[in-house]
């Protein structure tokens, strides 16, 4: 899933050390987030939009053609 | 004391409690070899399990208790363990190892049946020790390669 967090990220100005403290993940979780390989759990996601105060479609983008059941 | 030095603290207890458990049973162990009972097993089987358990515990509370030195240390190892991305990728690859370790199980079966009736050599003495080592060994090669591809590709 597309998301807009590395834009994010750099516009707060955090490493991705930082914003994986933040949100009581691992950096490589956020790696792997920003790099679009890894979808969030429901609670890191509202973690993250509570965070950068969005709603987490502001952050995750949906799309029908990722979604394998839609 | 906050929420990662606590949850350290409580996997510390659990060595502990480990620890102490096997403490307790390889006693018994080492009881029961010293009076040479008319056990239908090994005395040592019980020792055995006690040196596994203090063995875990003393494991389990080295790596923990070295957290305990400091906030940030706690918080650095609380998160590496709850890592969301960490848990489903343990969780993927025991489910590929249970997978593994059913596989292995049926091949033992089906090898069983077919040794009854003289299709297959015997499952027993060496060729049955090899056989459980596989069923031991494979799964957990399968779990840590599907840890490392896993770690690799999420």
């Amino acid at each position: 899933m597309k998301n807009r967090l590395a834009e994010l990220r750099t516009k707060n100005g955090w490493t991705q050390q930082e914003l994986a403290d933040q949100v009581d993940v691992s950096r490589q979780t956020i790696i792997s987030l920003e790099n679009g390989r890894y979808n969030p759990s429901i609670l890191l996601a509202f973690r993250l939009a509570r965070l950068f105060k969005l709603q987490i479609e502001d952050i995750f983008l949906y799309s029908d053609e990722e979604d394998r059941y839609g | 004391m906050d929420k990662h030095t606590q949850w350290i603290a409580a996997r510390v207890r659990i060595g502990w409690i480990i620890l102490a458990v096997g403490v307790v049973i390889g006693m018994i162990g080492i009881f029961l070899e010293l009076r040479g009972s008319n056990l239908p097993f090994a005395a040592a089987i019980v020792t055995g399990w006690g040196i596994l358990g203090v063995g875990t515990g003393i494991g389990v509370i080295v790596r923990y208790r070295a957290a305990l030195r400091g906030d940030q240390a706690a918080r650095r190892l609380t998160v590496e363990e709850l890592d969301e991305r960490n848990v489903s990728i343990r969780a993927r690859a025991g489910n590929r190892a249970y997978w593994a370790s059913t596989a292995l199980v049926f091949m033992g079966l089906m090898w069983a049946s077919f040794a009854a009736n003289g299709s297959m050599p015997d499952l027993s003495g060496d060729v049955l020790w090899y056989f459980l080592v596989v069923c031991v060994a494979a799964p957990f090669g399968v779990y840590v390669a599907s840890i490392l591809v896993d770690q690799r590709n999420l």
